[in-house]
């Protein structure tokens, strides 16, 4: 019933007479549309594009090789400073450890003093070479 | 510990002081530092070595002793600096620089 009411015509005799109703093209057509692809071959070559990696590439590894310098500049200070202190720290273990070493002797002939045959103390090794002593703690008394 | 000196005025020999040093300790004591190493190298046994272990160390103490009687600020706030930064040079640059103006390397 709507759609008589709509398109109505006056002086119609049937539905059938009613005049089309279409979403259509507007007169003259539409405008064209393009479709074609249209890709501008500019910009840089294929060696402009690998020159300039190349050279970003060489610029960040200079970069790396300069900051390399700098931070072994920094480690061989700080090396320096250690070989410069070591005597110091290594006479200071010398005194205690030999002080320690004397008591260790006086109780190994205290234990061992019936022993028949046997050498207190230096019994260690026979290359003539000195050894720390093995005994698999280095300060008993810390740990 | 960021004390250089004890109560008796001796220097203490503590990492960062002997860090903070380490320079002046490098070109000062360089001759007994070397004998001593070519002692250890020859015999690596301690009671051969005590002898220029104790000279390497006394001019060691001296020289922290008379830095510290020169320049007594600069060298407290270096080695503060150091115990604070646990002996990382580069964090303690500017009082490095303050340490070295007042007592110079030579």
């Amino acid at each position: 019933m709507t759609e008589a009411v709509i398109r109505n015509k006056p002086g119609m005799a049937s539905v059938k007479d009613m005049p089309l109703l279409q979403d259509g093209p507007p007169p003259g057509g539409f405008a064209p549309v393009r479709y074609a692809r249209r890709i501008p071959n500019k910009g840089p070559s294929a060696i402009a594009i690998f020159l300039g990696a190349f050279g970003a590439f060489s610029y960040g590894m200079y970069q790396v090789g300069q900051g390399n310098k700098i931070r072994r500049a920094l480690k061989e200070e700080k090396y320096a400073a250690r070989r410069a202190i070591l005597p110091v720290l290594q006479a200071e273990e010398d005194e205690r450890f030999v002080k320690d070493w004397k008591k260790y002797l006086e109780y190994e002939a205290e234990v061992m003093k019936d022993v028949p045959g046997w050498k207190v103390g230096e019994n260690v090794y026979n290359s003539g070479r000195w050894m720390p002593p093995a005994t698999g703690e280095l300060r008993p008394e810390v740990w | 510990m960021a004390n250089v000196v004890d109560a008796a005025g001796e220097p203490i020999p503590t990492s960062s002081v002997l860090m903070a040093a380490a320079k002046h300790i490098e070109i000062n004591c360089m001759p007994e530092n070397v004998e001593f190493l070519k002692c250890k190298k020859k015999d690596p046994n301690p009671e051969k070595c005590l002898d220029k272990g104790r000279q390497a160390t006394r001019c060691a103490l001296g020289l922290l002793k008379d830095l510290y009687q020169r320049c007594k600020e600069p060298m407290e706030g270096y080695a503060g600096c150091m115990y604070y930064h646990t002996n990382e040079f580069d964090l303690c640059r500017k009082q490095q620089q303050a340490f070295e103006k007042a007592c110079p390397l030579q």
